[in-house]
């Protein structure tokens, strides 16, 4: 029983820093703004409270096994009045106005205006949806291109039932609400991938509802953003040829959009630009040509119960013509 | 003191009887002397148990059954079509004696017109279900499909109302042509194979089907027909009607039937008059309804659609309906194709079904005929 307790106590360290080497998905290692704070806060109050905890420790310490003077000492009406009441009041309530100072700043003190991105949470994924330069409502799915060092307000709602948007390198959770909006301001600090996921319990694929925050200078986001407002890439090869005619026979565009063809459906992630994410179906799986095979015809298995039908009525063949028509979408 | 010792006997001698009982009845099995033969009947007494034994567990079984309305004539010669081929080798027509060698059965397979007058439809539903024990009366072949026991319980029910004279044109005998005619397409095949006359039910060139839950077959693709017959046959697509059928035939049948069909020309399907229903299904049909994920099915089920996908338009409201029900009861979702229509089917509200299945009713044949070959990149 003892040893078992001490066998979990002795790995928990352990854990913590394992989970301080998960790099893109870790609070301990902040990469933004918001995130930085709550980082900053989150020191603070672990420093105060191990302070705290060692006074404590040390006064029960005293109390038990000190001689009768330190004893008395202890007992005093000062002691009582100084660090019982008058210390913990003073320091909580600065504790707490320097903590809404923090949080407060949160949106507000980065101001209003900057890059407006809307994410809409679906089962079991992220609707992303851009205004490009001229206006127009450019729409992606599953991962964030953000320029750095600016404020970016991030709309967050819901088509259904209530997600959370965690991204913890970069800032705290928030809840998305259908019939509501709820802003998030992200400032990422130099460039780099960071993951986010949802952390509110939202039915069958919940675990699997994950996705990459992607962060480069401004430049470059303006250049990508520019790419991502394209139509889709017309397939060159044969492959990519048959792969699109397949795409097509086979209905994909009831619920997927690639824009500049006839696929506009709009019930599942736009697949325009499919082949430049970073990871596949909400950071389930990679994204390279056999994930592509395997997730069109075994995508049930590989992340049960989400709303695409599986495909297993092709050919290998079929499936790398298929593959190589969704990587084209570059 | 006493007690006990008379207890104790008590134990013992219990013992040793039961001992005794079970060694007779060991020796009694494996001396064979039981006759198991059919051709004596039981003692009255062991018949008058097994009886009531049967008719208690029939009651008992189906207390809680629900019948739904059995008096749609579609219904009802959906049933007959299939008593035809299915019953009618052990129950005979109605009317006709009972064949010679099933009626040498213990217990013989009764005439059902008489049975049904006396039996509540739950009870006939239950035995055509679950078949009965020891009697040699089958079960369902397609558990799954209760809307096809129905069909075979609307047409006992009818049959109970009393003397049928119209048995050979509910159960589509007439469609069969007799004389000189008889045997020239496959679709006729011979009066002693009735099971495998697709005409009895299906389409050809002058008739549509002989129910609206029966579906057209005419200019669907050959893909599509060889598939359908072939995951019938392998049990992978549920369905007592068609699963015997489909066993009955061999690779180059099916090919020609599929040939066969295929290359028909599609008979108007069932003519529906709700104009509201039929806008509200053309809605659906080319736009979806996004808010609850369903998808557009012309993406599927239009003119770009790969061969293998079935051809809807045309195709009788009531049999679309049924099959849409099927996926939503659990069936048909075994095979590759079946999954991905399942996910969708499975998002429809019974009336968006109706809807939906009307509009498809109400378009002419030609509409949305395939053209898989035709597919090229940016084409819908
Ligand atoms: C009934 C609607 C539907 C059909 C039809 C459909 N999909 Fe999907 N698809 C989805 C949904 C919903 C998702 C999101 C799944 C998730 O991650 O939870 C998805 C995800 C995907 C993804 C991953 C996208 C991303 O952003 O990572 C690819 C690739 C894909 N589908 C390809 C296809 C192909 C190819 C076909 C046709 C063979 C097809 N889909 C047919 C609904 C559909
Ligand atoms: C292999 C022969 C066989 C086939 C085929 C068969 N039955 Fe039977 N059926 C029987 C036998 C034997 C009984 C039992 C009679 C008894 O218990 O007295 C029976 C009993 C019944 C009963 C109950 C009669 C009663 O006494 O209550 C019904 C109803 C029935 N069958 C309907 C059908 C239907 C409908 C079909 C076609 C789907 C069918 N049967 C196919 C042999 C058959
Ligand atoms: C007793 C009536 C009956 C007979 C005889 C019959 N069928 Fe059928 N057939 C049906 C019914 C009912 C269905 C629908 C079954 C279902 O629910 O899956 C069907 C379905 C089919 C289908 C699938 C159609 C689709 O749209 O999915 C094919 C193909 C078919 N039958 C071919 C044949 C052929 C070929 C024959 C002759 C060898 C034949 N049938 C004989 C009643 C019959
Ligand atoms: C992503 C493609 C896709 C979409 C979208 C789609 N279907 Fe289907 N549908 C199929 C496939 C594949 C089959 C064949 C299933 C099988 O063979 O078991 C099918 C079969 C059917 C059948 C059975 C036809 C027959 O002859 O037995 C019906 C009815 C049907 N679909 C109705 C619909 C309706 C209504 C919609 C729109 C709400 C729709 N489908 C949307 C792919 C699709
Ligand atoms: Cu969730």
């Amino acid at each position: 029983m003892w040893n078992r307790s001490l066998q979990i106590f002795a790995t928990l360290p352990i854990l913590l820093i394992a989970a301080g080497c998960v790099d893109v998905q870790s609070a301990l290692n902040p990469a933004g703004g918001e995130a930085e704070r709550i980082h900053t806060l989150s020191w603070i109050l672990i420093i105060f409270c191990s302070v705290v905890f060692l006074g404590v420790a040390i006064a029960t310490m005293i109390a038990l096994f000190g001689s009768h003077r330190w004893r008395q000492r202890l007992a005093g009406e000062r002691l009582v009045i100084g660090a019982g009441l008058i210390f913990p009041a003073a320091a909580l309530s600065a504790l707490l106005g320097y903590s809404v100072m923090i949080m407060g700043m949160a949106g507000s003190a980065e101001g209003q205006d900057g890059l407006r991105i809307s994410v809409v949470g679906e089962r079991w994924w992220w609707r992303v949806i851009y205004t490009a330069r001229d206006g127009r409502r450019i729409e992606s799915a599953n991962e964030l291109r953000v320029p750095i060092d600016q404020p970016v307000h991030v709309e967050l709602t819901s088509a259904d039932v209530i997600h959370s948007f965690w991204v913890p390198k970069l800032a705290g959770k928030l809840d998305m609400i259908p019939g509501r909006t709820n802003t998030l301001t992200l400032n990422v600090r130099g460039p780099g991938i960071s993951r986010g996921q949802c952390a509110e319990y939202c039915g069958g694929a919940h675990a699997l509802m994950s996705f990459f925050v992607i962060a480069m200078p401004p430049a470059d986001f303006e250049a990508w953003l520019v790419r991502e407002s394209q139509p889709a890439a017309v397939p060159a090869d044969e492959a990519e040829i048959q792969g699109h005619a397949l795409f097509v026979r086979s209905g994909c565009g009831a619920c997927h959009t690639v824009r500049g063809t006839n696929a506009s459906g709009t019930i599942a992630p736009d697949l325009t630009h499919v082949g430049n994410r970073h990871s596949l179906a909400a950071a389930t799986l990679p994204n390279n040509a056999e994930a592509f095979a395997r997730w069109i015809s075994d995508n049930q298995h590989i992340k049960p119960e989400n709303m695409m039908p599986p495909y297993e009525i092709y050919t290998e063949r079929e499936l790398a013509q298929l593959s190589a028509y969704l990587e084209s979408l570059r | 003191m006493w007690a006990k010792l008379a207890l104790n006997r008590l134990i013992v001698s219990l013992a040793v009887l039961l001992t005794l009982v079970a060694a007779a009845g060991a020796a009694f099995i494996w001396s064979g002397l039981y006759n198991v033969a059919a051709s004596r009947d039981h003692f009255s007494v062991t018949t008058w148990i097994l009886e009531k034994v049967l008719e208690q567990s029939v009651a008992t079984q189906s207390a809680f059954i629900e019948t739904p309305p059995l008096d749609d004539p579609d219904l009802v010669r959906l049933g007959a079509a299939h008593y035809e081929g299915g019953c009618v080798p052990c129950h005979s027509r109605p009317g006709e004696p009972i064949n010679v060698i099933v009626s040498q059965m213990l217990p013989s397979p009764p005439h059902l017109a008489d049975v049904a007058a006396g039996q509540p439809p739950e009870e006939l539903y239950w035995i055509v279900k679950h078949g009965l024990k020891y009697t040699g009366m089958p079960a369902w072949p397609a558990p799954i499909r209760d809307d096809e026991v129905w069909a075979l319980t609307a047409f006992l029910m009818e049959l109970a109302g009393g003397e049928m004279d119209n048995y050979r044109q509910l159960a589509g005998l007439d469609r069969v042509p007799s004389g000189a005619l008889a045997g020239t397409e496959p679709t006729h095949q011979t009066e002693a194979v009735t099971l495998t006359q697709c005409i009895r039910c299906h389409d050809d060139a002058a008739v549509s089907t002989i129910s609206t839950l029966v579906p057209q077959l005419g200019g669907q693709s050959i893909e599509y027909l060889e598939r359908a017959l072939k995951e019938y046959a392998a049990r992978v697509r549920p369905s007592g009607i068609m699963q015997p059928v489909a066993t009955h035939l061999d690779d180059r049948e099916i090919a020609k039937f599929a040939d066969y069909y295929a290359s028909l020309d599609v008979q108007p399907g069932q003519h529906v008059i709700d104009p509201a229903r039929i806008a509200r299904g053309r809605a659906l049909a080319t736009e979806g309804d996004p808010k609850n994920a369903i998808p557009r099915c012309l993406a599927c089920h239009s003119r770009s659609r790969a061969a293998e996908f079935p051809a809807l338009a045309g195709q009788h409201a009531d049999y679309l309906a049924g099959q849409l029900r099927v996926w939503q009861s659990g069936g048909r979702n075994r095979t590759a194709y079946g999954q991905i229509m399942a996910s969708i089917a499975r998002r429809l509200t019974d009336e968006q079904m109706l809807d939906v299945a009307a509009y498809f009713a109400s378009l002419p044949p030609e509409a949305y005929r395939n053209d898989a070959a035709s597919a090229s990149p940016g084409s819908e």
